[in-house]
């Protein structure tokens, strides 16, 4: 069983990435902001983190800058989920870390595809 | 006698005022316009220095000029005559243009001055500077006043675009739940569902994701509005794409009984941004598809012409009236609105299609007639604009 962590600010979107996750097997922990995002992250040691990039204060960059500087989390597949779909937005995500990218709305086979494609 | 009257008749019909001075600069003839013109009476002036009609100031400059003028005597015309300021009895200055002719007689050296008073030319010019003034300033002034018109015009687009782009982002974050949870639900993993729920499921499902199609549209729109729409060209096999976008577009296709049909002959790799290549056809496809009744047929035709790939959307539905082959292609823009048909969509499809061709450096058109079906033909250079532009 991965540990999977999700951060989000909205429950709906924590609860259905949960949903998807748990019944693919997964141990799934929430965070409701960037800094709890960061405080579960080390407590947790996740497998696996989905970051919601707009989030109110530290948003999804600030919480990946802080992580990989933690050697823990050198490595640690980290998919960027946003509703925006400006073109460079993928590659920005890419040059700030993230090793995977979705967009809202998600497909759930999309997302269950990225999961085990990082998880594996 | 009768010589001297009219030498003098001639002399006082001449418009210009007429002097001469002999070797000392004294006057020794003037006209009656002279008299008029400076305001003195002939015997005021006769004999006396013509430097009693200049400008104290300017007295011994004219002298010097005089005593050079005697050695090197040479007839001024009009055209070419000084510009000078003559002064009046009362002291009033003006304006005047000066011609000089110098004539040796028995009697000795002498000079005639032709005088013309400028003070009306000096005055038009001086309102024609003012009139051109006048204008240069008001041309600059409407300038301006457009210049901060157009930057208020583009603000409000950049804004307005702004405003799209994060209305856009707003409105898929609850359609993201929407989609998600409907999807789950129909997966029937919590749980089976009756028929007609999963029914209702599947409606909740098909909108949200209409709507999502809308949103992007939208979104799409604005990018192009606001230029911020950037190609990515790469090279890939067209024919792989039309394959590709056939699939995307073909449940749809047979939800509504209609046959596909494709040929294509594009034998090389072709440069553009393959997304966005997809989005043209999928746009044309599923319009093809949505304006042609059950059982019909599409078509898609690709070839190389020239340094072109044309590719040629056919179907056997409506058609558009001639007098829409052009506004079609505009924004909100539906056939429908005109022609008992299906209304569905932004009415932005047809107009981002365009652009999207028209950034790639291609071109589209229609070809139809109501009830007759209809053709989009549109081109794409074989090789990306930009690439070209870097000389790559």
């Amino acid at each position: 069983m991965k540990k999977v962590l999700v951060a989000d600010d909205k429950d709906t979107g924590r609860e259905l990435v949960r949903t998807v996750l748990e019944k693919a097997g997964h141990e799934v922990f929430e965070a409701s902001d960037g800094e709890a995002a960061v405080v579960e992250a080390l407590r947790i040691q996740p497998d696996l983190i989905i970051l919601d990039i707009h989030m109110p204060g530290l948003d999804g960059f600030g919480v990946i800058e802080k992580l990989r500087r933690e050697a823990a989390f050198l490595h640690t597949p980290i998919i960027a989920l946003t509703a925006s779909a400006m073109m460079g937005d993928r590659e920005r995500a890419m040059a700030a870390g993230f090793t995977g990218y979705i967009t809202k709305p998600i497909r759930l086979d999309a997302l269950r595809a990225e999961v085990e494609r990082l998880l594996a | 006698m009768l010589l001297e009257k009219r030498f003098r008749e001639l002399l006082d019909a001449a418009p210009d005022a007429i002097m001469q001075v002999d070797a000392e600069g004294r006057i020794i003839l003037l006209n009656r316009v002279a008299e008029d013109m400076f305001g003195y009476s002939r015997d005021e002036l006769m004999g006396r220095p013509v430097e009693a009609l200049i400008p104290q100031e300017l007295h011994a400059r004219h002298v010097e000029h005089r005593a050079h003028y005697r050695q090197q005597p040479m007839t001024r015309t009009m055209g070419s005559g000084l510009a000078l300021e003559a002064i009046r009895k009362d002291g009033s200055r003006f304006p005047v243009e000066i011609s000089l002719s110098p004539s040796e007689s028995a009697e000795g050296f002498r000079v005639t001055a032709i005088i013309r008073d400028t003070t009306e030319r000096r005055t038009a010019e001086e309102r024609l500077r003012k009139v051109q003034e006048d204008y240069t300033q008001r041309l600059a002034e409407a300038n301006a006043e457009l210049e901060m018109t157009n930057r208020e015009l583009e603000r409000a687009n950049r804004l307005k675009s702004e405003f799209l782009a994060s209305m856009s982002h707003e409105l898929r974050t609850p359609l993201h739940t929407i989609i998600g949870f409907s999807e789950l639900l129909a997966e029937k993993l919590e749980g089976p569902l009756n028929e007609k729920q999963m029914r209702f499921v599947q409606h909740i499902h098909k909108d949200a994701l209409h709507l999502l199609e809308l949103i992007n549209d939208v979104l799409d729109i604005s990018k192009i509005e606001a230029d911020r729409l950037e190609l990515r060209p790469e090279a890939f096999d067209f024919t792989a794409l039309i394959a590709e976008s056939l699939a995307s577009v073909r449940s749809l296709a047979d939800a509504k009984s209609h046959i596909l049909e494709t040929t294509s002959n594009v034998p090389t790799a072709i440069e553009a941004d393959r997304l966005r290549v997809k989005q043209i056809l999928v746009n044309l496809l599923s319009n093809a598809i949505k304006f042609t009744p059950e059982g019909g047929r599409i078509g898609l035709e690709a070839r190389v012409q020239d340094s072109f790939v044309v590719v040629s959307v056919s179907d056997t539905g409506i058609g558009i009236p001639a007098e829409e082959h052009e506004s079609i292609f505009e924004k909100f823009h539906q056939v429908g609105a005109t022609t008992k048909g299906v209304r569905e969509g932004t009415g932005l499809g047809l107009a981002i299609t365009k652009r999207l061709v028209e950034q790639h450096g291609g071109r589209i058109w229609v070809q139809s007639k109501p009830q007759q079906g209809s053709t989009f033909l549109f081109t794409l250079p074989l090789e990306s604009a930009e690439r070209k532009n870097q000389g790559a």
